[in-house]
C-alpha cells in the first residue's frame, strides 16, 4: 500500500514487461494516437480471389436465382394482409366472408379456463379468432347486439398444411357448435385472455 | 444463437417468404419456445397471421412442434434448417447431376413445398416435363416414379414422420397436436402405388394434336375422382445426405488435389461401398478389405492387386491421414477416417483465408505455428526466416484478428509479464467458430448489398420488364420488324448500360453467397464433427 502513492514515487512510468519483447525498442517513436474509430471500409490490401465461372457456377447461379423468383410465386409467400376497412361506408357484399344470423354473441370464456378439456382449447382458439375478426369489424359500434358473424368451418384435420391450401381469403372459415358466454368484449381482454 | 445468424435468418425469411412469416420466425428464433398466444402477443400481429405463418413454416420443416402438459402446444424454430435456404440450388444441382433433369424436378419440387406425397410430386413433375418437350410427347409417370424410388432407396428424400394410427379411439378427447413418429426401418419405404398417366400440358390445344386416341383421354377424369391412395403418407428432401454427398465429393477432389486421379478413385470407391452402411456422423467408416475394394472399382479402372495395394500404403502413409490402416485381414482393412479428414479441410480453408486476407508471408508465419503448434515470438522470426519488425507487425496483426492466440507460460506464481512465457498458437476449432461467424455476417451483407442495388435500380427495372412484356405479345400477334424497333428503343443507351451494370453486379453477388455457403459447409461439417465427440 505504501508504495502505491497515486503513481508519483519511484519507479513512475515502469511497464509490468519488457518493451523490447514487444517490438518497441528504446528511442524509438510510438505510433500516433487512434482518435476515431477504423474506417468502415478499411482499404483492401489484397484482391480476392476470382470467383468460380463455367457451366456448374452459371447454372447453379441460374437455380438460385430462379428459385428465388419462384417462391415469391408460390403460395406460401405470405403478403401483408389487406388493410381494415370502414366497412359502414362500403356496400356490404364486397366484403368477403359469409355470414350468418345468429341472435347470442359468442364470447371468450375467460374465467373457466382451467377445467377446460384439452379438445376445447383448440375449438376456443378458434372462436377467438373469430371474435377477434369482429372486433377488426366492429370499428366504434357500441352495440352489444351483432347482426351478423362469419363463419368458420372447424377443421379436426391435424396437418396444418391443410388450412393453408384451402384458403382462398385473407380469414379463415370456421364454424360454430354452440355459443358460450364471454364476459366483456372490449380490446384489452385480448392480453388477459389466457395464461 | 448469434446475432449474425439471426440477422442471416432474417434476411432469408423475408427474401423467401414474405414480411409476416419472417417476423414470427425471427421472433421464435430469439425466444425459443413459445405458445401461439404468446407469439400474438408479442410480436404484435393478428392471430390469423400468426397461424397462417406458423403453418408454412411447419409446412417447411422451419418449425417443430410439441404438445407440453395441460395440453399447450409450443413452438419451436430451427434456425440451422433456416440456414439451408442458402443451400438449395446446390442440393437441386446434385440431384441433377445424378439422376438427371427428372431427379432434379422432384428434389425442387419437394424443397419448394417442404412436404408433398408421391403421388403429388409425380403428376406436377410429369407436367413440368411435359411442357418442356416437344410437341406430341408427354412424360409418363411411371418413369417418374422409377426415379422417385431411386432417390428414396439412395436416401435423398425421406419419409416425414407420420400421425400415428389411433389405436385406442377411446382413450379420451385427441389431444392439441399430434406427436408425429417414424420408424428407422419405413423412413425410406416407397408405397406401392400404381401410378398410371402421362404429363398434361397447360394448354389444351395441344393435347389434340398428341395423336392419342379418343378412348384415352376419358380415363384421366376418372382418376381425380379416386382417393389418393398414399394419402398422409409425406416426403421431404434429406438434407443429411446430400450433406454427406457433400463431404464425399470434398475428400475426393482433396485426395485428387494432393495426389492423382487414381488415389481419387479408390477413395470414392472406398466411400461408395461403405455409404450407406456408415451413419453419417461416425469419426471413419466401416473397414474394407482390400479384396473387396478391388471387387468395386468401377468397370474402367483394372488395375492389378499390386498396384492397388501400393497405392493403399501411400494413402495410409501420407501424413494428413485421410485413409488409415485398420487390420492386416482380407489383404488389408483400410477405413477413412472422416473426422480427420474434415479437420484438414477446415485447416486448409483457414490457411487459404489467411493468405488471400494477409498475404503470403503472413501465410508462412501462419502454417509454421500450425505444424510447431507453440511457439515464442523470436522462435518464429527464426523459423520463417523473416525480419524480426515484420514478423512481430504480421503476427500482431493475425491476432487482432483472431486467427492466432498467445498462450501464457508463466514461470513464477505471481504470474508477471516479465517473468511469463507468452506462446502464439493457433486453435484450429476456435479459429474456425470465428470464421463461420464471419462468414454468416458476409452473406448477410452481400444479401442486403444485393436487396439494395435492386431497390435502386427499381423503377429502371420495371420499365424493362414492361417493354419485354410489350414486345413479346407483339411478337406473338405478329408485328413488324420496325414496330418491335422502335418498342426497344424506349430503353435508351444508357439506361441499357446500367440495367447490364446492374445484371453483372447482382450475378456477382449471387455467386459470392454460393461461394460463402461452400466455406459455411466445410465449417460447419468440421465444427459438428468436433461436438458429437
Amino acid at each position: 500500500m505504501a508504495s502505491r502513492g497515486g503513481g508519483r514515487g519511484r519507479g513512475r512510468g515502469q511497464l509490468t514487461f519488457n518493451m523490447e519483447a514487444v517490438g518497441i525498442g528504446k528511442g524509438d517513436a510510438l505510433p500516433p494516437p487512434t482518435l476515431q474509430p477504423s474506417p468502415l471500409f478499411p482499404p483492401l490490401e489484397f484482391r480476392p480471389v476470382p470467383l468460380p465461372s463455367g457451366e456448374e457456377g452459371e447454372y447453379v447461379l441460374a437455380l438460385k436465382q430462379e428459385l428465388r423468383g419462384a417462391m415469391r410465386q408460390l403460395p406460401y409467400f405470405i403478403r401483408p394482409a389487406v388493410p381494415k376497412r370502414d366497412w359502414r361506408r362500403l356496400p356490404r357484399e364486397l366484403k368477403i366472408r359469409v355470414r350468418k344470423l345468429q341472435k347470442e354473441r359468442t364470447t371468450i370464456l375467460l374465467p373457466r379456463r382451467p377445467p377446460k378439456t384439452t379438445e376445447d382449447k383448440e375449438e376456443t382458439i378458434q372462436k377467438l379468432e373469430t371474435l377477434e375478426k369482429k372486433e377488426e369489424e366492429v370499428t366504434s359500434e357500441e352495440d352489444e347486439e351483432k347482426e351478423e358473424e362469419e363463419e368458420k368451418e372447424e377443421e379436426e384435420e391435424e396437418e396444418y398444411d391443410e388450412e393453408e391450401h384451402e384458403e382462398e381469403t385473407d380469414y379463415i372459415m370456421s364454424y360454430f357448435d354452440n355459443g358460450e358466454d364471454f364476459g366483456g368484449d372490449s380490446d384489452d381482454n385480448m392480453d388477459e385472455a389466457i395464461y | 444463437m448469434t446475432q449474425a445468424e439471426i440477422k442471416l435468418c432474417s434476411l432469408l425469411l423475408q427474401e423467401h417468404f414474405g414480411e409476416i412469416v419472417e417476423k414470427i420466425g425471427v421472433h421464435l428464433i430469439r425466444t425459443g419456445s413459445q405458445p401461439l398466444r404468446v407469439i400474438a402477443h408479442d410480436t404484435g400481429t393478428s392471430l390469423d397471421q400468426v397461424k397462417k405463418a406458423l403453418c408454412v413454416l411447419i409446412q417447411h420443416n422451419l418449425v417443430i412442434y410439441q404438445v407440453h402438459k395441460r395440453g399447450v402446444v409450443e413452438y419451436e424454430a430451427q434456425c440451422s434448417r433456416v440456414l439451408r435456404i442458402l443451400r438449395y440450388p446446390r442440393y437441386i444441382y446434385t440431384a441433377k447431376t445424378l439422376y438427371n433433369d427428372t431427379g432434379e424436378l422432384i428434389v425442387e419440387e419437394l424443397l419448394l413445398n417442404g412436404k408433398m406425397t408421391m403421388s403429388a410430386v409425380v403428376k406436377k413433375v410429369a407436367d413440368r416435363l411435359t411442357e418442356t418437350m416437344e410437341d406430341g410427347k408427354t412424360m409418363d409417370y411411371a418413369e417418374v416414379a422409377n426415379t422417385f424410388v431411386r432417390l428414396a432407396d439412395t436416401h435423398f428424400v425421406q419419409r416425414c414422420p407420420l400421425v400415428p394410427a389411433a389405436e385406442n379411439s377411446d382413450a379420451g378427447p385427441p389431444p392439441p397436436a399430434p406427436t408425429l413418429v417414424i420408424n428407422e426401418k419405413d423412413m425410406y419405404l416407397v408405397p406401392k402405388l400404381s401410378l398410371i398417366g402421362k404429363g398434361k400440358r397447360r394448354r389444351s390445344s395441344e393435347e389434340d394434336a398428341t395423336g392419342e386416341p379418343k378412348a384415352k383421354r376419358p380415363k384421366h377424369t376418372p382418376d381425380n375422382k379416386e382417393p389418393i391412395p398414399d394419402d398422409g403418407i409425406y416426403w421431404q428432401a434429406n438434407l443429411d445426405r446430400f450433406h454427406q454427398h457433400f463431404r464425399d465429393q470434398a475428400i475426393v477432389s482433396a485426395v485428387a488435389n494432393r495426389m492423382d486421379q487414381t488415389s481419387s478413385e479408390i477413395v470414392r470407391t472406398m466411400l461408395r461401398v461403405s455409404e450407406i452402411t456408415t451413419p453419417s456422423s461416425a469419426p471413419f467408416t466401416q473397414p474394407l478389405s482390400s479384396n473387396e475394394i478391388v471387387r468395386s472399382l468401377p468397370v474402367g479402372y483394372n488395375i492389378s492387386k499390386q498396384v492397388l495395394d501400393q497405392y493403399l500404403t501411400l494413402l495410409a502413409d501420407d501424413p494428413l491421414e485421410f485413409v488409415g490402416k485398420s487390420g492386416d485381414s482380407g489383404g488389408g482393412m483400410y477405413v477413412i477416417n472422416l473426422h480427420k479428414v474434415l479437420g484438414s479441410l477446415a485447416t486448409a480453408t483457414l490457411e487459404s483465408v489467411v493468405q488471400e486476407r494477409f498475404g503470403s508471408r503472413c501465410a508462412r508465419i501462419f502454417r509454421l505455428v500450425l505444424q510447431k503448434k507453440h511457439l515464442e515470438q523470436k522462435q518464429v522470426e527464426d523459423f520463417a526466416m523473416i525480419p524480426a519488425k515484420e514478423a512481430k507487425d504480421m503476427l500482431y496483426k493475425m491476432l487482432s484478428e483472431n486467427f492466432i492466440s498467445l498462450q501464457e507460460i508463466p514461470k513464477t506464481p505471481d504470474h508477471a509479464p516479465s517473468r511469463t512465457f507468452y506462446l502464439y498458437t493457433v486453435n484450429i476449432l476456435s479459429a474456425a467458430r470465428m470464421l463461420l461467424h464471419r462468414c454468416y455476417k458476409s452473406i448477410a451483407n452481400l444479401i442486403e448489398r444485393r436487396q439494395f442495388e435492386t431497390k435502386e435500380n427499381k423503377r429502371l427495372l420495371e420499365k424493362s420488364q414492361r417493354v419485354e412484356a410489350i414486345i413479346a405479345s407483339m411478337q406473338a400477334t405478329g408485328a413488324e420488324e420496325a414496330q418491335l424497333q422502335e418498342i426497344e428503343e424506349m430503353i435508351t443507351a444508357p439506361e441499357r448500360q446500367q440495367l447490364e451494370t446492374l445484371k453483372r453486379n447482382v450475378n456477382k453477388l449471387d455467386a459470392s453467397e454460393i461461394q460463402v455457403d461452400e466455406t459455411i459447409f466445410l465449417l460447419e461439417s468440421y465444427i459438428e464433427s468436433t461436438v458429437k465427440r
